[in-house]
């Protein structure tokens, strides 16, 4: 195999991996952006939608696209009734807010670890075949993650951009005070822009169940690389996220030719403080305190 | 009449320092009347309650480390390092001429350090300086407005607060005799986070409290683990939102339910 061929599978990875980490920090940010919360129990929601795909459509058999809206919409009520029940008290209190996501975030890990047990599962690809164009073979179940996962951010787009709804949210992402005082009714974003953010994780989960496999542990690193997205893109800056999740794929993908694991993560750790050093705001951040 | 209450009420509130200092007091000497695993638990506990003081002082300037655990591992290896490399032994040992390899003398040191990290993180916040580090924390555009740098006082308290993580970490790995990178990971600095908001964040007494009551809690939960880590996450959000002064605040909240 010669380089080219290499380089150019590499790319394909890491544009499959960068759409993931795209996912999770969407949603991330859209929490942040809206509660000004960091959510550290997002990468528990990725973990929910993997075991949601799992079980709906392994062992239930239903298609793969009824089992993404499913997840969708049961993580998404999940997430307002726990914005409702549990974090509500903390909207004035950012730091105690962090703090209950963590303990948020250890009932949910340890309550699946009781239901599903520790070892992963591994989850049938949902087609199979590879699609070869030129040199490069793609397993079809990827090309066909990849389109769901574009589906998905499109319909967001869409929603956040045209539908009063996600016009409102981002008004309350921009400034919350003066949307307040434009007759957005608050009360409402903040458990929809919590619901919306987690059921984001939750589908990349499920669309990511068929590619790696499916443990109570595999919320831990999408969350980490989701923060660091966020981070490079700019906190409550979706454009920013987009940019920043293809380029960590792209350069997580391509540094695994070259490097090891522990070497490329440092790399990319060191790339964040640097950024944090440098330029606090992200690539497309706005800068806000 | 006033002031009889008030002679009254600060007579009770002395009583009751005093009773929890006796407290405290019988629970640090008990361990050398008591079996290796009661010492080894102690010593555990002295070490946390060292870190999550460090931790307090973080806290209290309106911040919120989660890589505390990483400073504690600076701490461990250099030490571990020194005593490799360049043939320096453990420094409280070269400092007081005593080895400290027993388990009851270095419990001994533990509680030393334990004690005086505690009694520290309290003289500091009946300064000017500590209230300084509160107004930070309470209204940081407030506090910069009055005059006060909060980016140095931030910096100052971040890197204080580090520095004591790294005397744990040094306590630790003379005690424990092994370290790797994994004793030090995520789940470390945010069970000392857990220990800190347990225990109470504004409190000087919140670290002692914290690391006291959730140090030997696992040994109870040996069993069954799971259960013990969503026992935690429970408590922490029910603290956070029904005693958000910790387990150091309750006595003082009991008392006034009793005046009311």
């Amino acid at each position: 195999m010669d380089w080219s061929t290499l380089l150019v599978q590499a790319t394909v990875n890491g544009m499959v991996v960068g759409l993931l980490y795209l996912l999770m920090a969407v949603g991330f940010t859209l929490v942040f952006g809206v509660m000004r919360i960091v959510n550290f129990a997002h990468g528990e929601f990725y973990m929910l939608g993997a075991f949601a795909a799992y079980f709906i459509t392994a062992k239930a058999g239903l298609p793969f696209l009824a089992t993404l809206a499913v997840t969708f919409i049961g993580a998404v009520v999940l997430g307002i009734l726990l914005e409702v029940l549990v974090l509500k008290p903390f909207r004035q209190d950012e730091l105690n807010g962090m703090i209950t996501t963590i303990g948020l975030a250890m009932i949910v890990q340890n309550l699946a670890l009781m239901v599903f047990g520790p070892d992963p599962l591994s989850m049938p690809a949902i087609v199979r075949g590879v699609t070869r164009m030129g040199g490069v073979v793609i397993p079809t179940s990827r090309l066909y993650v990849v389109g769901f996962a574009l589906a998905v951010l499109v319909l967001l787009y869409v929603f956040l951009k045209h539908s009063r709804p996600g016009r409102a949210l981002r008004a309350v992402v921009e400034d919350f005070e003066i949307a307040s005082i434009q007759g957005i009714r608050s009360r409402i974003y903040y458990p929809l822009g919590f619901g919306l953010g987690v059921g984001l994780a939750a589908v990349a989960g499920s669309l990511m169940a068929p590619l790696f496999s499916v443990s109570p542990f595999v919320g831990a690193a999408p969350l980490l690389k989701a923060f660091i997205v966020v981070i490079l893109g700019g906190l409550g800056s979706i454009p920013g996220a987009a940019v920043a999740g293809m380029a960590l794929g792209l350069v997580e993908s391509y540094s695994s030719l070259f490097l090891n694991t522990s070497t490329a993560d440092m790399l990319i750790f060191v790339l964040v403080i640097v950024m944090l050093v440098v330029r606090p705001r992200g690539i497309l951040g706005q800068g806000e305190a | 009449m006033q002031s009889t209450t008030l002679d009254t009420r600060a007579a009770q509130g002395s009583r009751n320092n005093l009773i929890a200092m006796a407290l405290v007091a019988m629970l640090a000497i008990a361990p050398w009347f008591a079996g290796e695993f009661v010492q080894h638990l102690a010593v555990l506990t002295c070490l946390n309650v060292v870190a999550v003081t460090g931790l307090a002082l973080i806290s209290r300037s309106g911040q919120l480390s989660l890589g505390h655990a990483a400073f504690m591992a600076i701490g461990a290896y250099c030490a571990a390092l020194a005593g490799n490399l360049a043939g320096l032994s453990f420094i409280p040992a070269l400092l007081l001429g005593f080895a400290f390899s027993t388990r009851p003398t270095f419990y001994a040191l533990a509680l030393a350090v334990a004690i005086l990290s505690t009694w520290g993180l309290y003289r500091l916040f009946r300064q000017p300086l500590g209230q300084a580090i509160d107004s930070v924390a309470v209204n940081p555009a407030l506090a910069e407005a009055t005059g006060l740098s909060v980016h140095r006082i931030q910096i100052c308290c971040f890197v204080a607060g580090c520095a004591i993580a790294a005397v744990a970490g040094i306590l630790q790995s003379r005690y424990i005799g092994y370290i790797s990178p994994e004793s030090f990971n995520t789940s470390i600095s945010v069970g000392l986070i857990i220990m800190l908001v347990i225990g109470g964040r504004n409190s000087s007494w919140g670290p002692l409290v914290g690391a006291i009551v959730l140090t030997p809690l696992p040994e109870l939960f040996r069993g069954a683990v799971q259960t013990q880590h969503i026992f935690y996450g429970a408590a922490l959000i029910l603290i956070l939102r029904f005693m958000p002064g910790g387990l150091a605040d309750l006595p003082r909240r009991l008392f006034t339910r009793d005046q009311r």
